[in-house]
């Protein structure tokens, strides 16, 4: 996944990610994986955007966070996965994570 | 705990629940596929869950009357509409045929009434449906985008002006939703995207040019595909280069 194997510092020691990784699993046509990137766009949070067509693997990996199902969009925020979050359930992901 | 990290506190968590979910996802690789590896993947989804549905506020076994909420989320469990394209779209170049049409109040909306501004025509299967519902509420929240391009947007479907009225109260919808009722899909038909076997049209864009002329076109390939925001952004913004450099 994405985030994953990122955040070890070279002194053997867990370094904090240099900011709360927000990675949003979606696909172009999805009107709800839109929604989202366009409200992160709006907010200026930066965040990786990963299509779950193109790349199969992650599609894989997001299967065994989610218990089985492939669903778009799903949003990663700061150690929080949302399955089809309302863009009101995003909003208070990225406030628990300081990003609003 | 020193004061000094009792105050980190908030800040830190986020930042561990990310480091446990790092380890959680690198422990894949190491599984075999079996039903224990299943049960685990599972049980994780469902701490996720329950986090969600306790932070959405109140008790999930909390008994509440239906909200507009409620009524407004109903396309999450309708039935799927799903289909490839059985048409295509006007090409670019092509007069945009005109329309009269009436809006959710009842007010006739013609084609010629934008001349002078882009306009972007957006016609959808049906209200309540799972793809429109996102698709139009994705339009809503770029309403000020469609504005810094002087454009307008409306939206065309078979359904009636009270459906359209209930609709866009229930969505926040402020563009005009217009009702291609009767007779029915006729609009859908001469801009070639009308459905016969499904009594309703494709999901299909047109950008019409200031003078009336059709610009950009899009049939989705499947019915459930949305259009891509960005795609549209783009053959809007290069109608406003365009309009503006023959301005200068």
């Amino acid at each position: 996944m994405a985030w994953i194997g990122s955040s070890y510092s070279p002194f053997g020691r867990r370094a904090a990610p240099p900011t709360i990784p927000v990675v949003v699993y979606g696909t172009r046509w999805c009107g709800m994986s839109q929604m989202v990137r366009r409200h992160l766009d709006r907010l200026g949070v930066p965040y990786e955007y990963v299509d779950l067509e193109m790349e199969p693997d992650a599609a894989r990996r997001l299967a065994w966070m989610t218990g089985g199902s492939v669903s778009h969009p799903t949003v990663y925020v700061g150690g929080e996965l949302l399955v089809e979050p309302s863009l009101r359930e995003l909003d208070w992901a990225l406030r628990r994570s300081g990003l609003r | 705990m020193n004061p000094e990290e009792r105050q980190s506190l908030p800040e830190q968590f986020p930042r561990r629940l990310h480091d446990l979910e790092q380890r959680f996802g690198a422990l894949q690789e190491k599984l075999d596929p079996s039903p224990t590896t299943d049960a685990i993947s599972v049980l994780h989804g469902m701490v996720h869950e329950l986090w969600r549905s306790l932070r959405r506020g109140g008790s999930p076994l909390e008994e509440r009357g239906i909200t507009l909420d409620d009524i407004a989320e109903l396309y999450r469990y309708a039935p799927k509409m799903e289909g490839p394209a059985l048409n295509s779209p006007l090409p670019p170049g092509t007069t945009a045929p005109e329309f009269a049409l009436p809006d959710a109040s009842g007010r006739l909306v013609h084609l010629s009434d934008y001349r002078g501004t882009p306009l972007v025509v957006a016609f959808y299967p049906l209200d309540w449906s799972p793809g429109c519902s996102q698709q139009l509420e994705l339009y809503q929240n770029e309403i000020d985008e469609f504005d810094r391009r002087d454009a307008k947007l409306v939206g065309i479907s078979v359904d009636s002006v009270y459906s359209h009225g209930a609709w866009a109260a229930v969505r926040g919808i402020s563009f005009p939703l217009l009702a291609d009722f009767n007779p029915k899909g006729d609009v859908a038909r001469r801009y070639g995207v009308y459905r016969d076997a499904d009594g309703f049209s494709e999901r299909a864009l047109y950008v019409i040019d200031a003078d009336g002329v059709i610009r950009y076109s899009h049939v989705s390939p499947e019915l459930h595909h949305v259009p891509d925001i960005y795609q549209l952004f783009r053959a809007l913004d290069d109608l406003t280069t365009e309009h503006r450099q023959a301005a200068a």
